[in-house]
């Protein structure tokens, strides 16, 4: 409706505008703050960017069509470069390839020792991981958040969790997934914790994202575990990332903590591989696991007490042995019959504990008893004539 | 739509409806629709954003990543209260959410905040000069990055790296003369909104 053209109904209704717009704002904050609420990202998980695997859909589009001439504008220049200086790259090149031959032997050499070191341990090695190779087309690199947006998806096999590396090293790993593209999170992002180990030491840290170039070191254990320069590699740890992927190198912050200086900034990231890594947390499903049957309806029985191969050789064997198992098991001291004797060991009633009689035992140990049972005497409160530990001894029907 | 005292609505090339009130034509006030001065900077500002996060490292820098929508957070409560423009402002927070990657919520919240307490405001903060309207913008926006550190913190339990809000504080400070160009001209002009 036009400025002073108020013909209707309710042009004489007045609605204190600032404060109708306020009711506007708080409508909004609130369903904002309701969302932001019912969307944490501490512990990012498949089923938390699932909602906005359409959204990056629609978005790569643009994002593919921007990078399209970026991408052709560099290949260009990368042309141009290797024509002009194509003699003092040829120069650098063959001393490169004479240098690199002798690694070349060396690792030749090495790895077939190595071959039949694993088949002397019987090691069991990891399976190689089949990887994608895809093109980054969006970049999110703000303090809040930092993800990336790559041309390939769940038509190439890419699911949640998969690692993605650069030639040079560890990039992220994809949370969102939609056919033609997914979304990286990068290591750089607050929500990203990966474990990793220094390679000098082999000790065991956590690489903390803060939005910035410079991943944190947190939880360093031991003594000159980490110095200036080591190299940091991912330790599988969790099972999320493989072991082994180049992660950085080490370097101490102003703030004086131990961060990585990441190897994939070491060039632009424009070319991404994505590992189809199989997480070991992935491969057994969790509700089959917990609708498994209990272990004690799957396993057998547990064995019977070693009371009975006690009392059933007692029975096989003759009066000697009785009298030898006798220290042990009072019932079947006078057993004859095995049916007896497995009836009453089967099922031993509780009994207290009485000291061995005497007549059992040998006449040393006889007198040895009454002084340890005088040692337990103290706990009665009132003082009584001594009484020898033989007298219950002398009936065997008390002993039940 | 025909008004009262008005020849006939004409269309110009560029800009809004002139009202014919028979003078002459620079003299006439313009009819501004929330097209003009909600709709169009809103979808500027998603192109901008969309541009900026090409994949693309000119001599090894990043391009900067200003958060656009914040300066129409702060020129629209200036110009007008509206109905339309916290909602316009909250899809454009969703936008972000979603492009950047970040909680659902997390821009919605704080640029209709940072909207809510500039129209409260406003009547204290409208007519005064560019350099303390630039000495608000900073202010606000201080408030506004706080704000995001704040509930990054609540969200992952983690303080995201100081120096990166003061870059992107920074990115987004260099776009300040784009309030001053839409404070010029939906503000200080003689236009009506319709």
């Amino acid at each position: 409706m036009a400025y002073g053209d108020k013909t209707g109904h309710f042009e004489h209704l007045k609605l204190p505008m600032t404060w109708a717009v306020m009711g506007v704002v708080a409508l909004v904050c609130v369903v904002a703050a309701l969302l932001f609420l019912g969307d944490r990202r501490e512990e990012v998980d498949s089923s938390g960017y699932a909602n906005r695997a359409g959204f990056d859909t629609v978005a790569g589009f643009p994002d593919k069509v921007l990078a399209y001439p970026v991408h052709k504008i560099g290949d260009g220049t990368n042309w141009f470069d290797d024509y002009f200086f194509a003699i003092r790259e040829n120069r650098k090149l063959k001393m490169k390839v004479a240098e690199l031959t002798q690694y070349r032997d060396l690792y030749i050499e090495e790895k077939d020792i190595n071959t039949r070191y694993e088949r002397l341990l019987n090691l069991r090695t990891e399976p190689p991981v089949e990887t994608v190779t895809a093109r980054s087309v969006a970049v999110s690199r703000g303090p809040f958040a930092n993800n990336r947006l790559i041309d390939a998806g769940s038509n190439k096999k890419i699911s949640f969790g998969n690692p993605v590396i650069t030639d040079q090293g560890l990039v992220g790993r994809v949370v969102g997934v939609s056919p033609d593209v997914s979304r990286v999170l990068m290591v750089t992002d607050v929500t990203s914790h990966v474990p990793v180990m220094i390679l000098r030491s082999d000790a065991r840290a956590m690489m903390s994202g803060d939005g910035g170039g410079y991943p944190k070191l947190d939880f360093v254990r031991g003594k000159d575990s980490v110095k200036v320069g080591d190299q940091i590699l991912s330790s599988g740890d969790g099972g999320v990332f493989p072991r082994g992927l180049p992660v950085g190198e080490a370097v101490k912050g102003v703030d004086n903590v131990w961060r990585v200086r990441l190897y994939s900034n070491r060039s632009a990231i424009d070319f991404v591989k994505v590992l189809l890594f199989k997480d070991f947390s992935q491969l057994p499903n969790a509700d089959t696991i917990l609708r498994a049957p209990p272990v004690s309806d799957v396993l057998p029985p547990p064995a019977l007490p070693a009371v009975q191969s006690a009392s059933s050789s007692a029975t096989a064997t003759s009066s000697s042995a009785a009298a030898s198992s006798a220290t042990t098991v009072k019932p079947v001291i006078g057993a004859t019959t095995s049916a007896a004797a497995t009836s009453v060991v089967a099922k031993p009633k509780p009994k207290p504990v009485i000291p061995k009689p005497a007549a059992t035992a040998s006449s040393s140990a006889a007198a040895s008893r009454p002084a340890a049972s005088s040692a337990a005497a103290p706990v009665t409160p009132e003082l009584k004539p001594y009484v020898p530990p033989s007298t219950p001894a002398a009936d065997p029907s008390g002993q039940n | 739509m025909k008004m009262p005292g008005m020849l006939g609505p004409r269309k110009r090339p560029f800009g809004g409806t002139v009202i014919n009130r028979g003078v002459r034509a620079s003299m006439a006030s313009k009819v501004i629709t929330p097209w003009d001065w909600i709709l169009a900077p809103a979808l500027m500002s998603v192109a901008l954003t969309i541009v900026l996060a090409t994949a693309f490292q000119p001599f090894g820098f990043y391009l900067p990543e200003p958060v656009s929508p914040f300066i129409l957070a702060f020129a629209w409560p200036l110009i007008r209260p509206s109905y339309i423009a916290p909602f316009v402002l909250g899809g454009l927070g969703f936008f972000l959410d979603f492009f950047w990657g970040a909680p659902l919520g997390f821009w919605t919240f704080s640029l209709v905040l940072v909207y809510g307490v500039l129209a409260l405001a406003r009547t204290y903060l409208i007519g005064q000069e560019w350099i303390v309207l630039f000495g608000l913008f900073l202010l606000t926006e201080f408030i506004f990055f706080s704000l995001c550190v704040l509930l990054t913190f609540i969200d992952t339990g983690a303080v995201a790296r100081l120096w990166g809000v003061v870059e992107q504080a920074f990115a987004t400070t260099l776009m300040f003369p784009f309030v001053l160009i839409l404070l010029e001209k939906y503000l200080h002009s003689d236009v009506r909104f319709m």
